[in-house]
């Protein structure tokens, strides 16, 4: 009984099938592009043009101007003027406005006169990042500002002395590495990439065993001779491709599209996928030999897929999550991919920064696997 | 000394409390047609799956083609052919890649895959169908290419499992006309059906009851031990209100309807078709009384009411 | 009325199935809420504990009260002190999310009243958490410069103060702005699902074909398996959001009504989806695959959940148009936060009404042309 020919047969009827199945091969390869596609463009965390309402209840030149160059750089958009505070949180509460900003009467005075000015901001909690960012600009135009009066004022002092005018100040120049845009995209199609896989891969492989069990052809080939190993293996393989080819199609798609550099090795890149198909899969194993029929099967593929999906550190960062709920993460292979995408393909980072990542997905991918596979075996003689 | 084909040595097979196969033992010859009969729920399935390895025994054992089913399953496996009782072939591939499918399953590759697929499409006749989806064949193809299937890889045993269940008496005796070729060539068949007159073209049968094995003999030995004395058929009409009388004739056993007409059985020796002529024309109008084999239907139908009556006792 | 008499068996039929498969409710009423949990502790943007690395080439006091100053909060941790050499592979390695260089003679231009200058290099692979150092850190070298030069000049101007206050969540904490969003993320998922499976399901079994042997009609069909799933979805809304109060401490200002009008519409859309999926798709395997696809990536990138549709392109805010899920938590953002009624939130409504009646319509058309 020639093992080659088995594992080859099995193959080929899975690639028949599926090909035959359009609706199958349209999720499998065209959704992934699809959904790539879109949501490297959705992904964007910027915040500019926040709708802002200011009360200018100064009426002075200066605080006209102040809001003028405020408003100058594109964080804020002034959407309305109104003349009380009431009327322009009425603004938030309608979720017109994110920011309402106030200028007290004597404002410009206080400033020319030296006293100790104050601007106030009410900003709209229900989006914190947005509203943080939005402060954040504003306090730092005044403390500009401020430090303006200060050298304007130094100036002064020395011209009148007679001396060159001295004011320190602290110039702080970033250099962004590894996406100097900040570009959300670059950052997340990796991200998203690893998702998809995970859904492809996971809940097809899943319900696909699942499937022969319901419509009974299982136990015809259960019949034969052929090893569970082999049996396995190629319900696998065809799934371990369609994921590899994907991830061709999202890497094309993330160069070309969004512009998500190469840096890594491709053959690190390769070796990462490898290990997380294999992880993938196996939890989908899993779960068939877990499911009694496709509808569980698919529900069992669901639930791991949630949770890995939103705790991975692709939509949020893991260094956010409680202290308890990061070491939690290391169990999750979507979490390990992702750093190793993420690393590979943004910092350059080799086999040697990654070993703990790809280690970590290679334990889990053989154990899962492993294990899925012992417990397939055990539940066909039953 | 030849070999039995299949052995059977007080197989068992408990599902928590219930005892599906209780204690059955037979053996197989080699190039038999075995028929196993039951009622549903009897045990044969589950039999034939222990004998095919697909299910583990919970006592007791087995031999099939020489391997014992409980230690060597795979070895037991590449020697035998499977058709279940559910159709499980591919509904969405075409006919040629199952049977490609299957053959390359059982190993077979390359040329000696191309001419088993040959082989076995001329055998079954299954030429004008071979690139046709396999959910649009109708009822009788499908099972003859699901028999194909089995025999892809020239195993001497092939386990049947109601081949026939929903396809047309015509259909039906080709595939039986099919198996008896096979066994003619030497392949041990062994079948379950619920079809008594297919039944009487196998060598031997069993007879299931409530998962003990309860009679096992040629149909011809099942009909003179279970089923004893003479019958005679009355044709004709309106007979059916003759049988209550009838069963009162000396030497009557038993009387039944059988379509149209009524069987009346008589002890050995004491058959009398002049006394039936006279009751029947009484009731309805005779056309003929002739002596008919008695079938195995009766058998069965013995063999259950023994079994009924047993557990009563 | 003998329509709404059968649709009432069919709904019976629908429940009882239910029943005897527990894990659909589970499915329904449980998960949900388990999954609540699990994202609204371990989704955030809150980004504390930052580490950063040090190169203090200076040496000097001013340096290290900068040093100080960076770490003073709970904004960044110090990771300690390294080489310039090896700053550049601290930050590929991820070790570290950046690099303060603070260069030779910083402390000398200080006192001379000139302008020094630090750098600072940030990981940029990790988007969120490099903008918010940067903003960070930039931030916190302008204060400092800013105290200097206060110190530097006597009777120096006074700063202008800027006082602000987050309203509707005072803390600016992250759950109350994403809780909304993981109700209606979750939600949507499972009531595809729920949809999605049960009428492929009875496509597979055949017991749909049954069915159509009766006189039942297809709105009827669609209406009666929908409404037991519509009560049940509506019921995990309330509970979804009444465990999300009650643990991540949201508020609930706005009106009762509008909130269960708002979750009975949203529901009842997204099992209209479900259906639609399930009418469209017989196999069970193309059903569920589509139904997963089609609510969890759109709901959660599309919907406002996490990413603000404000900055999409356009193309997307016009397909954000056309999903649910995002009138939802708009919707329910408003309701929880900013104490908003039906009469603020009518047009959210009006939306989600809208998406359900094309639902069942498409669902019913659908039906018809696949039996025939």
């Amino acid at each position: 009984m020639s093992k080659p020919a088995m594992l080859a047969a099995i193959v080929k009827k899975e690639v028949r099938q599926t090909v035959r199945d359009r609706r199958m091969m349209a999720l499998l390869v065209i959704a992934p592009v699809v959904q790539l596609f879109v949501l490297g463009h959705a992904v964007n965390l910027e915040v500019d043009d926040v709708p802002t309402v200011v009360v200018d209840q100064d009426h002075s030149p200066t605080s006209r101007e102040h809001v003028r160059r405020l408003l100058a750089d594109g964080t804020l958009t002034e959407v309305a003027r109104r003349h009380t505070v009431e009327d322009a949180e009425r603004m938030l509460e309608t979720g017109d406005a994110a920011v309402v900003l106030v200028i007290p009467a004597g404002f410009g005075e206080d400033v020319v006169r030296r006293r100790p000015a104050t601007v106030q901001a009410v900003l709209d909690g229900g989006d914190p990042n947005r509203a943080n960012v939005a402060g954040a600009a504003i306090a730092s135009y005044f403390t500009e500002q401020s430090q303006g009066l200060i050298r304007a004022r130094v100036e002064r002092i020395a011209s009148l002395r007679g001396v060159a005018a001295r004011t320190p100040d602290v110039s702080v120049r970033s250099r962004v590495l590894f996406n100097p845009q900040l570009d959300t995209a670059i950052y997340m199609v990796p991200g998203v990439a690893a998702i998809l896989l995970a859904l492809i891969t996971t809940i097809v492989a899943s319900m696909g065993l699942a499937r022969e069990r319901e419509v009974g052809t299982l136990e015809q080939i259960l019949v034969t001779p052929v090893p569970a190993g082999v049996l396995i293996s190629g319900k696998i393989v065809p799934y371990a491709v369609v994921g590899l080819i994907d991830f061709g199609i999202a890497l094309v798609v993330g160069a070309y599209v969004f512009d998500v550099p190469l840096l890594g090795n491709m053959a690190v890149l390769v070796l990462g996928t490898s290990l997380y198909l294999l992880t993938t899969l196996g939890v989908g194993l899993l779960i068939s030999t877990l499911s009694g029929s496709q509808q569980q099967a698919f529900l069992g593929g669901f639930l791991f897929l949630l949770p890995a999906t939103l705790l991975s550190g692709i939509m949020t960062p893991i260094r956010s999550m409680p202290e308890w709920l990061q070491p939690l993460t290391l169990l999750n292979p979507m979490r390990h991919y992702a750093e190793v995408l993420r690393g590979s393909l943004l910092r350059g980072a080799g086999l040697t920064d990654l070993v703990v990542p790809l280690s970590a997905l290679a334990l889990m991918g053989v154990l899962i696997f492993g294990f899925s596979a012992a417990r397939f075996r055990a539940a066909l003689m039953k | 000394m030849t070999e039995h084909a299949i052995e059977s040595r007080a197989l068992r097979k408990q599902f928590g409390d219930f005892v599906a196969v209780d204690d059955v033992s037979f053996h197989v010859e080699k190039g038999e047609i075995f028929g196993y009969l039951g009622a549903n729920g009897a045990g044969k399935s589950t039999t034939i799956r222990m004998l095919c390895g697909l299910l583990e025994p919970s006592g007791g054992s087995a031999t099939v083609a020489g391997h014992e089913v409980g230690r060597e399953p795979m070895r037991v496996k590449a020697s035998i052919g499977y058709m279940s009782q559910k159709f499980s072939l591919y509904r969405d591939l075409v006919a040629e890649h199952n049977l490609e499918f299957f053959g390359g399953i059982y190993g077979l590759s390359g040329k000696r895959l191309r001419s088993a697929i040959e082989a076995a499409v001329e055998r079954t006749g299954l030429q004008p169908y071979r690139e046709a989806l396999t959910s649009s064949l109708p009822g009788g193809i499908r099972q003859r290419l699901a028999l194909a299937c089995a025999l892809m890889h020239g195993p001497e045993i092939v386990f049947l499992d109601e081949p026939t269940a929903g396809v047309d008496p015509a259909s039906r005796r080709d595939f039986w006309r099919l198996i008896r070729e096979l066994a003619q060539a030497g392949t041990t068949v062994f079948v379950t059906t619920h079809y008594m007159d297919e039944a009487e073209y196998c060598a031997r049968i069993g007879l299931m009851v409530d998962g003990q094995l309860v009679a096992l003999d040629t149909p011809r030995a099942l009909k003179r031990d279970w089923v004893p004395g003479v019958t005679l058929s009355v044709g004709g009409r309106d007979l059916h209100r003759g049988i209550e009388p009838a069963l009162a004739l000396p030497g009557v056993i038993a009387a039944e309807p059988f379509g149209a007409a009524v069987r009346v059985r008589f002890e050995e020796g004491r058959e009398d078709e002049a006394a039936l002529r006279r009751l029947f024309g009484e009731v309805g109008r005779v056309d003929r009384v002739e002596r008919v084999d008695a079938s195995l239907e009766d058998v069965f139908l013995a063999v259950v009411g023994a079994g009924a009556k047993d557990e009563a006792a | 009325m003998r329509v709404l008499r059968r649709i009432w068996a069919l709904s019976a039929k629908e429940v009882r199935h239910v029943m005897r498969d527990p894990r659909s409710l589970y499915l329904a009423l449980g998960m949900p809420v388990v999954m609540l949990l699990l994202f609204g502790f371990g989704v955030s943007f809150d980004l504390e504990r930052l580490p950063i690395a040090f190169v203090d080439l200076d040496q000097s006091a001013s340096s290290r009260e900068l040093r100080q100053r960076y770490t003073a909060n709970d904004d960044f941790i110090d990771a300690g002190s390294i080489a310039l050499e090896d700053a550049e592979r601290a930050l590929v390695a991820g070790e570290v999310m950046a690099v303060v260089v603070i260069e030779e003679g910083f402390e000398r231009h200080l006192r001379r009243g000139e302008q020094a200058s630090i750098q600072l290099l940030i990981d940029g692979s990790d988007n969120n958490g490099a903008t918010q150092t940067r903003g960070k850190a930039e931030a916190m070298g302008r204060v400092f410069g800013f105290s200097l030069a206060q110190r530097s000049v006597a009777s120096a101007p006074p700063p202008i103060q800027t006082r602000q206050w987050m309203r509707f969540n005072p803390e600016g904490r992250s759950a109350v702005f994403l809780v909304p969003g993981i109700a209606a993320y979750v939600l949507a998922m499972v009531a595809v699902m729920l949809t999605a499976l049960t009428v492929s399901r009875e496509w597979e079994r055949g017991s749909m074909a049954q069915l159509f042997s009766t006189p039942v009609g297809r709105l009827e069909i669609v209406l009666g398996k929908l409404l037991p799933y519509v009560v049940l979805g509506t019921l995990a809304v309330l509970l979804v959001l009444a465990v999300g109060m009650w643990v991540f401490d949201v508020p609930f200002r706005g009106s009762s009504v509008a909130l269960i009008v708002l979750s009975f519409l949203f529901i009842a859309g997204m099992l209209g989806q479900g259906l639609l999926i399930s009418v469209v798709a017989r196999n069970q395997m193309v059903a569920t695959q589509a139904a997963a696809l089609s609510s969890m990536l759109p709901s959660m990138l599309l919907s406002g959940f996490i990413f603000p549709i404000e900055n999409m392109p356009m193309v997307l805010q016009y397909v954000s148009r056309i999903i649910p899920a995002r009138y939802f938590v708009e919707g329910l953002r408003g309701v929880l936060l900013r104490g908003n009624g039906l009469g603020e939130l009518w047009p959210q409504a009006a939306a989600l009404l809208a998406f359900t009646l094309v639902m069942i319509v498409v669902s019913t058309a659908r039906f018809r042309r696949s039996i025939a």
